[in-house]
């Protein structure tokens, strides 16, 4: 059954419908038709305007029929069709939207008064169709201008039905019972509704507002403010109130901007843009935008009140982008602006921002969040910002003044400059990589050109506010030359050394990138000068030569031009050839360089980020970060997003890597968890090591490869170790502290002890081969020598060595052997103290001293075993009988480069173990070394298989 | 807690002197509670009390043979002290000795404790080197001397108390660090590169 407020819904759509029509045909087709081919602006705007509600008249018409069409099938079959099937209840957004458009569309025109305009041009037109206007209307109104009435016209009817929806759809909804589910649809279309009656009194309000308020404003203003669909939402005039301390006779606020306007001059701001804070006192509001501060003050408390509202409102409603009409002082609160929000903004203002885009996230009418910064001049910043500055991970790009390229800075920031951990790819091809404080490089820094520079150099070193300062390395490969030393104000100054590719080298004081003063210079075939010479090596002045031979001159040299080296000096013959050893191993740079400062500025921002509590914030600061490289950047020109592929949960987290420290610390489980965290990049001691790596092969590897050095490198690398265990401690210091928890000091010893025999074993392998060969260089010459003297033993069958080495008949390990039918026993070769040989073998295998140490002993061991079962019973060897017995072993075990491993052995050994039985091991295997390269050893009693040239 | 310090000492003297024989007499006659694995009979220590101290000698062995002459500064070189060992019964090795200690003197580690053994004082029938020209030779060059029998046990104790003895006391400033300061270490610290 159909309830009789069905029938006059159907009715009053029929009504309306027909309205729409007459409207049509009556009002807005000649309006139109009048208004072809306009001349000016003003009339093409007139046109537009009409044009639109000329649209949305057609459309609100399409909309009532289709509601109609469903009203009507409907009541045709009541049974079938239910009460959910109206348009009206079913789709009442659809309906809404309808009649917002013809609302906005129609008060466009009043704002424009678009009807006033196209109505005087034919004013005679009209005058003769007042009587078919005047049936548009019901009751009266149709006196007055044409203007007027065409206004009442095209808004009458529409308020009219408006209204009748809202009562008759209340009016269902009384007939329909509670619990009935169309109920519901009919109460959500009487809301609806209800609303679009509200929207639809204010809008025309507003509209009717704003079209007053144009004539009052003088003609900029007009020109700068006026657009049709602008409207005022609140005028000084009607709430007055002052500005300070911007100067302003008028405040407008208008949908989408508040307007300050002072004679001819108007100052706009985006309302998207605008924060409001109440004033301390109840007449004051304060407004936040991105380049102005300013206050309102209102005549009384309650002008304060409608100011905030409306200002809150407008903001809330540009931020939505979305019209709503709440009424004042009914209904819900007004919502507060986010403090927080998306948009973008071009400052204006004088200064570091002038011209540039923001685009991103602000908070309190700063930029703060992720945002991009655009200047006109092509630079740009994507990244974090904070209350207003780069702050945070952030990418610049800075164009070349003339090319196609980009300086492009990838760092962390702090307060607006970088500070922390960059990588800076220059326009110049050139990159550095390191810390910055205040923008300026400072503390540890890699700067590289590219190989294909002209000139390429590489700084690796410590920086101060930019400038090469403190201990650092540049190479310079087009002279072929290293330094190593101490620079100032980005020249050498101070002690340095002077590493060139043909070996030559020479330590001495630099002032201004020059040496003075009398330095040392060390050749490649050991001569040693000490005393004054030029950048090109040329002897100059007063010095002295020692010869390896021995023999010294000492006098003033002089360089001729081509010439070749003139002297007036002493030439003492008289001095014994001094021991190879001492000449060839010379040592530069002992004491000139603290070890435990060396390289402080690798370590320096760790210890700032363990001293401020390991925030998780400021890791990236410190290890740096993975992003992709400048080129794609550019090409991407999508710098909104500047991710970073650094995890900031699970494992790579600066809790995880706390939390981890915490786990079982028995040397087992540690030894494994500090392997893992220095072969991590993304773990601080990882990158640590990483860092020092890289200083350590800028000094060592390539040409700085000499002999001379290699004290300078073991000495820094057993201090890494203890820097690095320093630095676990501090780690793990923190780790407790979070939890409530205190580390116990450790002594001296225990510290020595967990050095080197816990860290120093793990981060050796990274330094070990530059290190090694700066042993196997140092120790050439004695390698050499025991060389040729392994290779005459080996000549020896193993009968004849035993009784060469004279060791003792009753220890031969003959009984060991089996020998196959033709093989004699004096032929038989590397078949005795096997075992021992092949565990000695072994020392190769390892970088760990500590395991080296331990093969030794197994050696030993198996040497006691060998003579324990010839002898049938347990013998403990005195040295007059093991000695002979190691060098055997060590002469058929053939290890390459004794020397080298003998020394670093030494070096890197725990000093706990000096006097102990390794120490002694150790010094044992260098006596065999030693032995073997005597000449005792090379005067072979066997002449048919020596070369007599050999013999001396 | 008693101090611990340890003290290299470096047995030297010609082949067959018996050097190892006095020192596993020593090292194996009281059992010793810090006894730590030893290097066959060539590496051993052994710790004494002295005084309010404890001694921890670090016993190192060297080869006697004369070809071998040359390696022996890399055994002596950071040593406390060092026991020089000759047979009673063959004047040869005490030339051998003499060799030695003129060695020390000039190349060995400053302050080195010199102890002279006579051993095989048990054969003293067939002695060829009289108590008297040792000790006269000891005196000449201030070092201890006893005449001792590792096959007996005879003056074996006395040899190590002597040297304990000789060992001069630690400087009270460095003894701040809870005493356990390691002698041995600095002596070799600081004389490594002599030789």
């Amino acid at each position: 059954m159909c309830t009789p407020e069905e029938r006059a819904l159907l009715q009053l759509e029929e009504v309306f419908s027909a309205t729409l029509a007459r409207v049509n045909s009556l009002v807005l087709q000649p309006l139109l038709a009048a208004a072809t081919e306009p001349s000016d602006a003003k009339d093409r705007e007139c046109l537009q305007l009409l044009q639109q509600l000329h649209q949305s008249t057609q459309q609100l018409w399409e909309t009532v029929e289709e509601s109609l069409c469903s009203l009507r099938q409907r009541l045709h079959s009541p049974e079938s069709v239910g009460l959910d099937a109206l348009l009206l209840l079913r789709r009442p957004d659809h309906v809404l939207q309808a009649h917002k458009e013809y609302i906005e569309a129609y008060a466009n025109c009043v704002v424009a008064q678009a009807f006033q305009k196209a109505a005087k041009k034919q004013s005679q037109y009209w005058r003769g169709r007042r009587k078919a206007l005047r049936q548009l209307l019901s009751g009266g109104g149709a006196e007055g201008p044409v203007g007027t009435v065409l206004l009442q016209a095209l808004r009458q009817p529409l308020t009219h039905h408006v209204q009748q929806y809202v009562l008759l759809l209340l009016r269902l909804q009384d007939t329909i019972q509670e619990d009935h589910p169309t109920r519901e649809l009919v109460v959500r279309a009487a809301v609806v509704f209800g609303n679009l009656q509200s929207f639809a009194g204010q809008e025309l309000d507003q509209a009717v507002a704003t079209q007053a308020l144009w004539p009052t404003l003088s003609t900029r203003p007009r020109d700068v403010l006026y657009s049709p669909a602008r409207r005022l939402l609140l005028d000084s005039l009607d709430v007055p109130v002052s500005v300070t301390p911007l100067r302003a006779e008028r405040v407008l606020l208008l949908e989408d901007a508040l307007a300050l306007v002072q004679g001819s001059s108007v100052h706009t701001f985006d309302l998207k843009l605008v924060w409001l804070d109440p004033g301390p006192d109840r007449r004051e509001l304060h407004l936040l935008t991105p380049e102005e501060e300013f206050s309102f003050r209102a005549k009384d408390p309650q002008g304060q009140v409608v100011w905030q509202w409306k200002l809150t409102q407008a903001v809330c409603q540009a931020l939505r982008g979305k019209k709503d009409f709440p009424v004042l002082g009914a209904g819900v609160d007004p919502s507060e602006a986010p403090a927080c929000r998306c948009t973008a903004y071009t400052f204006c203002a004088e200064g570091r921002l002038f011209q540039a885009t923001y685009e991103g996230e602000w908070c309190r009418a700063k930029p703060h969040g992720k945002g991009t910064l655009r200047w006109p001049d092509g630079r740009n910043h994507v990244g974090d910002f904070y209350q207003g500055l780069e702050h945070g991970f952030g990418i610049r790009l800075v164009p070349q003044a003339c090319e196609d390229k980009f300086d492009c800075f990838k760092c962390h920031w702090k307060e607006g400059s970088m500070c922390g951990y960059g990588i800076c790819e220059y326009g110049t091809d050139e990159v550095y990589k390191g810390y910055f404080r205040e923008g300026l490089r400072h503390g540890f820094g890699v700067l590289e050109s590219t190989p294909q520079a002209p000139q390429p150099c590489k700084y690796t070193g410590h920086w101060e506010r930019g400038q090469k300062s403190g201990h650092g390395i540049e190479e310079d490969s087009s002279r072929g030359e290293r330094y190593i030393g101490m620079w100032q104000a980005d020249q050498r100054h101070g002690p340095g050394i002077m590493v060139t590719q043909a070996g030559v080298c020479y330590q001495g004081t630099f002032q201004a990138d020059k040496i003075v003063g009398p330095g040392t210079l060390l050749s490649e075939d050991d001569s040693l000068y000490e005393g004054t010479f030029s950048r090109d090596l040329t002897l100059l002045g007063k010095g002295k030569v020692t010869f390896p031979n021995g023999f010294t001159l000492e006098g003033s040299f002089g360089g001729g031009s081509g010439k070749g080296l003139h002297t007036q000096g002493v030439l003492d013959t008289a001095a014994l050839p001094p021991h190879p050893s001492s000449t060839s191993k010379r040592q530069l740079g002992l004491g000139a360089f603290p070890v435990e400062s060396r390289w402080q500025g690798v370590y320096s921002p760790f210890r700032d980020f363990v001293r401020a509590g390991c925030p998780g914030e400021l890791r990236e600061a410190l290890l740096g970060f993975h992003t992709q490289s400048s080129r794609e950047l550019r090409k991407s020109q999508e710098y909104l997003c500047c991710d970073r592929s650094c995890p900031e949960d699970g494992a790579g987290s600066m809790e995880a890597v706390l939390e981890e420290l915490l786990q079982p610390r028995e040397p087992a489980a540690l030894r494994q968890s500090l392997k893992k965290a220095l072969s991590s990049s993304l773990h601080p001691l990882g990158k640590l090591l990483r860092t020092v790596m890289l200083t350590f092969q800028a000094a060592y590897a390539g040409f700085g490869a000499n002999k001379h050095l290699q004290q300078l490198a073991q000495e820094e690398v057993r201090q890494h170790a203890r820097d690095l265990w320093a630095a676990y401690r501090s780690l793990l210091q923190v780790a407790l502290q979070r939890k409530g928890q205190t580390l116990e000091d450790e002594d001296a010893e225990t510290r020595d002890l967990q050095v080197y025999s816990l860290m120093l074993p793990l981060v050796l392998p990274s330094f070990y081969s530059e290190l090694f060969t700066l042993y196997l260089l140092l120790h050439e010459r004695e390698d050499n020598l025991y060389g040729q003297g392994i290779t005459n033993l080996s000549l020896f069958p193993d009968t004849k060595l035993l009784e060469f080495l004279d060791v003792q008949k009753h220890l031969w390990p003959l009984k060991d052997l089996t020998l196959t039918t033709n093989q004699r026993r004096s032929l038989v070769q590397d078949e005795c103290f096997l075992s021992a040989t092949e565990c000695l073998q072994k020392i190769m295998m390892t970088v760990d001293p500590q395991e080296k140490l331990e093969v030794l002993e197994r050696t030993h061991a198996e040497i006691q075993a060998t003579v324990s079962r010839v002898l049938g019973r347990e013998q403990q060897l005195p040295m007059d009988d093991l000695l002979p017995l190691l060098i055997f072993v060590v002469s058929r075990a053939r290890i390459q480069h004794l020397g080298a491993e003998i020394h670093l052995i030494r070096d890197m050994m725990d000093p706990m173990h000096v006097g102990g039985r390794y120490d002694f091991l150790l010094t044992a295997l260098e006596s065999c070394f030693e032995h073997i390269q005597t000449d005792d050893m090379r005067l072979p009693p066997l002449p048919s298989h020596v070369d007599g040239g050999d013999l001396r | 807690m008693m101090a611990i310090r340890e003290l290299k000492v470096c047995l030297l003297g010609d082949t067959g002197v018996g050097k190892s024989s006095i020192v596993c007499r020593f090292v194996q006659d009281h059992f010793d509670h810090n006894i730590s694995p030893t290097i066959g009979a060539s590496f051993m220590t052994k710790t004494v009390p002295c005084g309010n101290e404890l001694h921890k000698f670090l016993i190192w062995d060297t080869a006697g043979q004369e070809r071998f002459h040359s390696l022996a500064p890399m055994y002596y070189r950071g040593s406390a002290a060092a026991v020089i060992v000759y047979d009673i019964t063959k004047q040869d090795s005490f030339h051998t000795l003499k060799k030695w200690v003129k060695e020390l003197k000039e190349h060995g580690p400053e302050n080195i404790v010199m102890a002279i053994a006579g051993n095989k004082c048990d054969l003293s029938d067939i002695r060829e080197v009289p108590l008297k020209d040792a000790k006269e030779y000891a005196e000449s060059i201030g070092a201890l001397v006893v005449e001792t029998s590792a096959k007996n046990a005879i003056n074996i104790e006395e040899l190590f108390q002597g040297i304990s003895r000789q060992i001069p006391p630690l400087d009270p400033h460095e003894n701040g660090n809870n005493g356990a300061v390691k002698l041995g270490k600095q002596a070799t610290q600081s004389s490594r590169r002599c030789c």
